[in-house]
């Protein structure tokens, strides 16, 4: 392969691993935000414990988020500085924005929470949670701004053969950006209702102790799941009014209007060959639908039985349906990135730089020396994750009733 | 006002997680035992994620107010900076999963992915600080600068270990301290870390490289007011967690 193709590789890769994490942890911090608002308001001792139970589980999987994201955020100073050279006054700064209005405070409002069970009072505590779900957001949509502005590049113009920006507010309400932002939200929130659903119904279906615990958090799971596939879907169909005319036409086959939109490009940009890759733009495309009406079929039915509580006691073949599900928003997620980011192609900002041109100048060894490692290190650690997400799962919440770090004056962080 | 910013925030991050890159390189000299490791990695563990954001928002700064600077400056050393990613992303890795499972083996794993990460990190940094604003360094001047910086943070990680530990893992980090306290020692390393940092930094050009004033009309007055909040919630974190060093049972 050329270095372009092992690069374009090696972002995949580091993209998609780090989202298979933050789909998770932005969803579930959400989730365990609401538990622990419960709990402090009411002193109700099960919603506490289903916050450190949840709350462990997030961290463990916040913990993977963090350092797949720190490659993430070198990645494009790295390999592609054509990108921060000829776009870096408008993408720079939304990127800059999301390190010190997002990540920094959530970082350290993390260590916070973590730690701080025996240190804050419970207010404190709570508010920290709180300020670590929001920046969570903030941080997603300073990320959805810097996407955005490569799939519709709005509030900026082409001088001396770099950009500059124009209209800020353009580019901060792009809806390329929003709208995006938005179905990733829900769409986190739906890998959040699946993973509690699912992990809950595996302990009903195995009748451990702690039923009621599982019991309440299988139905906030499954009311999560239901609004947040709608709304998803909602979102993601609204995206279709704003997207490249060419992504539509490649998924939609639309042979002609393809041919079209090639002449349209050749006319404006010279000679080349915009017609992304047919194959996986339309083969994510078609994924993510399928698994969608999947999700909106089991979350439906799922809904409605647990509105009876002799389904969310015994009916078995629901709980296995329900644990099965898990993977699939995580899949629907990774499929849609494909559609969005391949079908773009060849442009790396939409019709004003393709992404050879975005490319560093770099020898094919080093690509392929940083490509075998990241994802030698990457695929380690959705391994170790995955079974270590696994494993204290199924444990249940027996060990984190106690509170686990009052013993010793500084712990390391098992929750 | 963009370069002071850039440099407070990176002079932040050699200062802050110079200390725990130091105390992880050094992990297995500082704790003898599964125990005594598991506290020396207690005493940065609720620090460590507060510490290294302060690299993440340099990197930020140097993206927004300086991107074509930072798409050279990373692209025109790739291999140190895939190496400082690949250590960093272990190291962390170590850190976050040593308590998660109760094994000696795992933790055994967990320790030697701290420290050999650690060693990779600051190994790296040997190598990237001297070569800002040129290719790299090779020969004579790395055989001199690298094992400089090399020592710096193992200094500074003992003068951190020094000020938060007790016992016998404070007596191993004292032990290169002669008369001076922990807090003098631990002033000059900090110090010489941010003299360094500040060195390296005075070779790239910063200036000719500022975004166009369209964006940092914008971007600079939002880090400026955010700055005294991130600084605040800094704060925060040391006097809750910083105060009582890690203590024996």
């Amino acid at each position: 392969m050329e270095t372009l193709d092992l690069a374009r590789l090696q972002f995949a890769l580091t993209a998609g691993a780090h989202f298979l994490f933050v789909a998770l942890t932005l969803g579930l911090a959400t989730l365990v935000a609401i538990m622990q608002t419960r709990a402090t308001l009411t002193g109700s001792a099960v919603h506490m414990r289903m916050t450190r139970f949840w709350g462990r589980l997030y961290v463990i999987n916040y913990a993977m988020g963090i350092v797949t994201g720190l490659v993430m955020e070198f990645q494009f100073g790295l390999a592609w500085n054509g990108l921060t050279h000829f776009a870096g006054n408008v993408f720079g700064a939304s990127l800059a924005m999301e390190t010190l209005v997002a990540f920094f405070v959530e970082s350290t409002f993390l260590g916070l929470w973590i730690f701080g069970w025996d240190r804050l009072n419970r207010w404190a505590h709570l508010g920290v949670l709180w300020v670590v779900t929001l920046t969570a957001y903030a941080s997603a949509y300073w990320i959805m701004v810097s996407n955005g502005f490569l799939q519709n590049p709005v509030g900026a113009e082409v001088a001396g053969g770099v950009l500059r920006l124009t209209d800020a507010a353009a580019v901060l309400a792009n809806p390329a950006a929003l709208t995006a932002f938005g179905h990733i939200l829900c769409g986190a929130l739906l890998v959040a209702g699946f993973f509690v659903a699912g992990v809950s119904a595996h302990h009903l279906r195995r009748g451990t102790g702690e039923q009621e615990f599982f019991r309440r958090s299988l139905r906030i799971g499954v009311f999560t799941a239901l609004p947040a596939v709608m709304a998803t879907a909602a979102l993601g169909g609204a995206q279709f009014d704003t997207a490249q005319p060419m992504k539509i036409a490649v998924y939609a086959g639309r042979t002609e209007e393809v041919a079209r939109l090639q002449a349209e490009m050749v006319a404006a940009h010279g000679p080349g060959d915009y017609v992304p890759p047919a194959g996986l733009v339309q083969g994510s495309g078609t994924a993510m639908m399928i698994l969608f009406a999947l999700m909106m079929g089991v979350a439906w039915l799922s809904a409605l039985l647990a509105l009876f509580p002799w389904a969310v006691r015994r009916l078995r073949i629901w709980h296995v349906v329900l644990t099965a599900m898990i993977p699939l928003p995580f899949a629907a997620m990774l499929a849609g990135w494909v559609f969005r980011e391949v079908g773009r192609q060849p442009w790396a900002v939409y019709g004003l730089l393709t992404t050879e041109d975005a490319l560093s100048d770099l020898s094919p060894g080093a690509i392929r020396f940083s490509l075998a490692a990241f994802t030698l290190l990457f695929g380690l650690l959705v391994a170790v994750n995955t079974w270590l997400l696994a494993r204290n799962a199924r444990q249940g919440p027996a060990d984190t009733a106690a509170a686990p770090v009052s013993a010793e004056p500084l712990p390391a962080p098992v929750f | 006002m963009e370069i002071t910013l850039l440099a407070f925030f990176a002079v932040g991050y050699f200062v802050l997680a110079g200390a725990d890159l130091g105390v992880g390189a050094l992990l297995p000299y500082l704790g003898r035992s599964d125990d005594e490791r598991g506290r020396v990695l207690a005493s940065i563990t609720p620090f460590f994620l507060g510490n290294e954001v302060w690299l993440i928002a340099s990197a930020g700064i140097l993206v927004g107010a300086f991107p074509v600077l930072e798409g050279e400056l990373l692209s025109g050393m790739y291999v140190p900076f895939v190496m400082l990613l690949l250590g960093w992303v272990v190291r962390d890795a170590g850190i976050w999963l040593r308590g998660r499972v109760d094994r000696a083996g795992w933790r055994g794993g967990c320790d030697g992915a701290v420290a050999t990460g650690s060693w990779v990190v600051v190994l790296s940094w040997g190598f990237i600080l001297p070569g800002m604003g040129q290719e790299s360094v090779t020969g004579l001047a790395a055989a001199i600068v690298v094992p400089a910086v090399v020592a710096l943070f193992c200094a500074h990680g003992l003068a951190f270990a020094g000020l938060r530990l007790d016992g016998g893992p404070r007596e191993r980090a004292r032990r290169f301290y002669g008369a001076s306290s922990e807090r003098t020692i631990y002033a000059l390393t900090s110090g010489g870390m941010a003299l360094v940092c500040l060195l390296a930094g005075s070779r790239l050009p910063l200036a000719e490289n500022l975004a166009d004033p369209a964006t940092l009309a914008l971007l600079t007055p939002s880090l400026l007011v955010i700055t005294p909040v991130l600084v605040a919630s800094q704060v925060w974190l040391w006097r809750v967690f910083g105060r009582a060093p890690v203590r024996s049972q």
